[in-house]
């Protein structure tokens, strides 16, 4: 292949480095107003009145709006937010009210002018109390709130999603099992921290057409949402993503959008803009839910894990409207890579008065498999049979059976994964120890899997235009959002096309010019677009080799595409350029035929069926699983307790490579955002206070972080993948927590139960551990 | 951010004749880090800001052994962990202004800055206070000299008058110098200090100071006067770092708890005496 599997440079490198590329914050329209928000002070209250006079009156005010303007509940899996709280808070920093003025610091002012009477009910701030009987409801009205019909809601209770996965007989294996084993763990809230904040334009016209420009990674998602809540037929609905400086799932859904567009009704034609601050930014876009998990195993003598009983209980925060499908998905990975007969878990997505939680990087996948992982290195101490030896016996292999007992496709490259990482880490030879007598080195090796969470029928759309030079316009509504996408996308239409990719622009993100996407998420784009636009290159040449057909006297199927030209397979000279055909074909006699190319592809997934609702169990619920893992090595200092990854070596089953540099920088990115979720990242939550949001206290990796990364992939390839292609970038981040705090048991003895790995926290352990003054 | 007034005073005399007029609400502009910061997040609001950078004579950097050595208000941290004089003579000078913030930072900010912002985990202020430095001010009644002791007087307080400007710091130079700057935070890079220290070693004298552990940064008096003339055996080290435990009183907050803080002074002090008594 000359240009798939090839580290094509990034189509969008120059005007991202050159700062040409413009984002939603750069945007300066005339007439622009600006947006500020009131937010409520308490976690949990009655909203008893808002006073907006004196608020109205400051000059240069245009426009106020409460909850009230907008009471739909609207919602993406679960109807259970508005953009603005109606009559009470949810959590501390929930809109209540919104200003447009001529100034952000005149609408700053007027937020100030806002009077607020609220009464405080009780809070729920811990997950654990909030499933209690007597917990106080946060949401009393549940029961009559709309939701996608695969999650199952407990009304009268503040559990939104109750999955439950019953494959086998636990309690029989249970009894049949040498060992029985339990542990249990947890991982804290933590927040995506994209470069670029959540910003949002919105801006109506005399014939009530709406158009939002917004930093986004899913314009198609964002127009459902908005249309549904705001009553607006979706072509008068154009959503904008100009350019996403970093999504991770924080910009998948919709948030600051719902606030301004009431706003923008009123102000008679003028946009209004609304840019998050970084604290906004913590508190207000979604968060990483915290999440408790137990684990109780039963297993055989010789290492074969016989029977899973776990538990998942997130903390969904405030409102749930996506994180239901973050506990479902949890509940159908429930035992990870490992191929377990008995299977009893029950994930359940609870509302607690926290932060929102929402779609981050791995969707629910890097917070079970921190205890996951950790427990099959407790099963491995326990029968004293190394770590991998144990993880090798019980993986997935092909023609084994998943948590849903569904057929692990032959493609599973799971094992080829961990002989690669092995090897990379030197995994049995141990680490040579530092010179001072306080430090110590360990590795630790984790393995993690990862299937894209999405509705059966999430679908991908691409139109590709030849122009009059041969030169071709490619549209999508795939984000780059700095995955890299527009590259990888533009390789696999130069590919089939042969047009150098050079000679193809990407257009993305707007909805009046661009075709359906389902969304920018579940490391899906490469394998759903991609399919799409595979098809769309294949409408084009067709419709080329029928013209090529014509002028060259050569049936269609003797025919194929070679460097811009359409060539007889059988005798090379004979052949025209596709810019000769670009417009049709011209007869000798003048007359033309057909007209300008354009190519057309959608893509849906084939036979993707529902989870048995009782159960849990589906014989093909997903699209594809990537599997890998990692091995790395620490430094520990016992007396401060910081840690220092020294180094990292992953592996992962990307099917095909459609860009090596790419997947690369993928799993790169992935390794630091691991690292910042395993040793620094943490938001602390008291008594529904958000107490770190800011990057002062709330720490993510420098540059000096970044350990030496041996970067590795296997390409088993996808059976209805692009060239063979899967999705991995979320998946490269999964196993990063608990590969490091194997290595933190490995090098002190002390198992890990609660996320992240602070100098503090290890001090205490070690302490606790009477470790910390042996020296 | 609020509307204020900018001014760019060329002389001393001028800039404190701005700050007099203002009577408290106008605010020093030196290298901003800190200022401009919490300006936009509304903690301060003053009325005119007066930008003393283009006040000549400011910038110069001199060093003798008679004099020691004396550091402009304007000097960046950049500029001061690299310069010769510094590195040679003050290390542990150099040592904590090259952990402040980030690169771009200490392109901007200053160490008088640094110090007049007054915070208790200061990390230009341990080695100030270990090397007994004084606080070069000009004030409308003449240039005056003030130890660094004395400067703070809380939680980001300083003793400076309405009117009054730092316009460098001095520090007083020995030879037989010795000292170890050490900083305990979360992440290695652009973190603020859970706990700083400096110890010095001159002759067979010890000083100490301790960054986060108080309202202001403090010297251990206790833990200097029992070290002064030992030997830094490992148990005479373990016993000045349990002193200097006791004469800390961190407080709990988000970055950290006073227990970690604790056991932090006694790490850092410890580790600094393990090295100094090589």
């Amino acid at each position: 292949m000359k240009y798939v599997g090839k580290s094509v440079t990034r189509v969008d490198g120059i005007k991202k480095v050159t700062g040409d590329l413009k984002y939603v914050d750069d945007l300066k329209m005339p007439g622009m107003l600006y947006a500020a928000v009131k937010r409520s002070p308490y976690p949990h209250a009655k909203i008893i009145n808002i006073n907006i006079e004196e608020a109205i009156k400051l000059p240069g005010v245009k426009v106020v709006t409460t909850g009230k303007d907008f009471p739909k509940r609207v919602g993406l899996y679960l109807a259970d937010k508005t953009f603005m709280a109606v009559d009470k808070v949810r959590y501390r920093g929930e809109a209540v009210a919104a200003v447009a003025a001529e100034t952000k610091e005149i609408a700053e002012e007027a937020i100030s002018l806002i009077k607020v009477d609220y009464e405080e009910l009780p809070i729920v701030s811990n997950v654990l109390d909030a499933i209690k009987e007597d917990a106080p409801l946060i949401h009393p009205n549940l029961g009559e709130y709309k939701h996608a019909p695969i999650f199952h809601t407990l009304p009268g209770t503040n559990i939104s999603e109750h999955f439950k996965l019953r494959k086998g007989d636990v309690e029989l294996a249970f009894e049949q099992a040498d060992f029985i084993l339990e542990s249990e763990f947890y991982v804290p809230h933590i927040q995506h921290c994209p470069i670029e904040n959540h910003s949002a334009i919105a801006q109506f016209d005399r014939e009530g057409r709406l158009t939002v420009w917004a930093s986004c990674q899913s314009p198609y998602a964002v127009r459902a949402a908005l249309a549904d809540a705001f009553k607006i037929p979706s072509h008068k609905l154009r959503v904008i993503s100009p350019s996403v400086g970093g999504g991770f799932g924080a910009k998948a859904g919709t948030t600051l959008e719902g606030i301004i567009i009431p706003l923008a009704m009123k102000t008679k034609g003028r946009p209004v803009k609304l840019t998050y601050s970084r604290e906004d930014e913590f508190n207000n876009s979604y968060v990483r839910q915290a999440m408790y998990a137990t684990f109780k195993t039963g297993v055989m003598k010789d290492g074969k894990i016989v029977a899973l009983k776990s538990n998942f209980i997130w903390d969904g925060g405030a409102y749930t409207e996506y994180g239901v499908n973050i506990a479902k998905s949890a509940g159908f990975a429930a035992a990870g890579p490992y191929d377990v007969e008995n299977i009893h878990c029950d994930s359940y997505a609870v509302y607690t008065n926290n932060p929102v939680g929402g779609p981050y990087r791995g969707f629910g996948m890097s917070e079970i498999h921190f205890g996951i992982e950790q427990n099959m290195d407790i099963i491995s101490e326990k029968l004293k049979i190394d770590p991998i030896e144990i993880r090798k016996l019980n993986a997935h292999k092909p023609g084994g059976r998943t948590a849903t007992n569904a057929l692990v496709d032959d493609a599973c490259g799971l094992i080829d994964c961990i002989n690669k990482v092995i090897n990379d880490i030197e995994y049995h030879k141990p680490s040579q120890q530092p010179k001072e007598d306080y430090k110590v080195r360990a590795k630790g090796f984790a393995c993690g899997m990862k299937a894209p969470s999405m509705p059966n029928n999430a679908a991908s759309s691409a139109i590709i235009r030849i122009n009059e030079d041969g030169s071709a316009y490619l549209s999508v509504s795939a984000q780059d959002i700095g995955q890299g996408s527009d590259t990888a996308l533009t390789q696999i239409a130069a590919e089939i096309l042969t047009i150098p990719p050079e000679n193809i622009s990407i257009n993305t993100g707007d909805t009046a010019h661009n075709p359906y996407e389902w969304q920018t998420v579940a490391s899906r784009i490469t394998y759903s677009a991609g399919n799409a636009i595979i098809k769309a290159c294949e409408d084009i040449k067709e419709q080329l080799f029928h013209l090529a057909s014509i002028k060259l006297g050569i049936f269609p199927r003797d025919l194929q595409l070679e460097e811009g030209f359409v060539r007889s397979s059988i005798y090379p000279n004979k052949r025209i350029p596709i810019k000769d055909l670009a417009l049709g074909l011209s007869m000798e006699d003048g007359s033309a035929v057909h007209g300008p190319l354009i190519g057309r592809g959608t893509f849906i997934p084939e036979n993707i069926r529902n989870f048995d609702m009782d159960t849990g169990l589906a014989d093909n619920p997903v699209v594809f699983w990537t599997y890998g893992c990692y091995g790395v090595e620490i430094e520990i200092d016992t007396q401060t307790g910081n840690i220092k990854v020294l180094k990292v070596a992953s592996c992962f089953d990307v099917g095909k490579a459609i860009n090596p540099d790419l997947v690369k920088a993928q799993c790169e990115g992935a390794i630091v955002q691991g690292i910042g979720s395993a040793i620094f990242e943490e938001i602390i939550m008291q008594n529904g206070r958000f107490m770190n949001p800011s990057f002062m206290d709330y720490k993510i990796p420098t540059a000096n972080d970044i350990p030496e990364m041996l970067v590795s992939y296997v390409e088993n390839r996808q059976k209805d993948g692009p060239f063979g292609a899967r999705g991995m970038a979320e998946p490269a981040m999964i196993p990063a927590a608990p590969a490091i705090a194997s290595a933190f048991y490995n090098a002190t003895g002390i198992r890990v139960k609660e996320l992240p790995l602070t100098p503090e926290r290890v001090v205490k352990a070690l302490k606790n551990h009477k470790i910390l003054n042996k020296k | 951010m609020k509307g204020f007034k900018y001014y760019k005073p060329q002389s001393l005399k001028e800039a404190s004749e701005l700050l007099k007029e203002y009577n408290g609400e106008a605010h020093i502009l030196n290298g901003g880090t800190d200022l401009i910061i919490r300006m936009k997040e509304n903690f301060l609001h003053p009325k005119a800001v007066v930008d003393i950078k283009h006040i000549p004579g400011l910038h110069a950097i001199t060093f003798d052994k008679e004099d020691g050595l004396r550091i402009g208000a304007c000097l960046s941290l950049g500029t001061i962990a690299h310069h010769r004089d510094v590195v040679e003579n003050f290390p542990i000078i150099a040592d904590s202004a090259e952990v402040v913030g980030s690169g771009q930072i200490r392109n901007r900010a200053t160490l008088v800055g640094n110090i007049c912002n007054a915070s208790p985990l200061a990390d230009t202020a341990t080695p100030l206070l270990a090397l007994d430095a004084e606080v070069i001010i000009y004030s409308p009644n003449g240039t005056k000299l003030i130890s660094i002791h004395h400067f703070f007087k809380g939680v980001r307080k300083n003793c400076l008058n309405v009117g009054e400007i730092v316009t460098g710091i001095k520090i007083p130079y020995s030879k037989n110098l010795k000292g170890a700057f050490k900083k305990g935070s979360r992440r290695q890079d652009v973190d603020l200090s859970t706990v700083c220290t400096s110890v010095v070693k001159i002759n067979d004298e010890i000083r100490i100071a301790l960054g986060a552990v108080a309202p202001t940064p403090i010297r251990g008096k206790m833990a200097e006067a029992f070290a002064k003339g030992k030997n830094l055996t490992h148990e005479t080290i373990t016993e000045i770092a349990k002193i200097a435990v006791a004469e800390a009183s961190p407080i709990d907050d988000v970055r950290s708890s006073k227990e970690y803080r604790l056991h932090m002074v006694e790490v850092l002090v410890t580790r600094s005496l393990e090295e100094l008594k090589v």
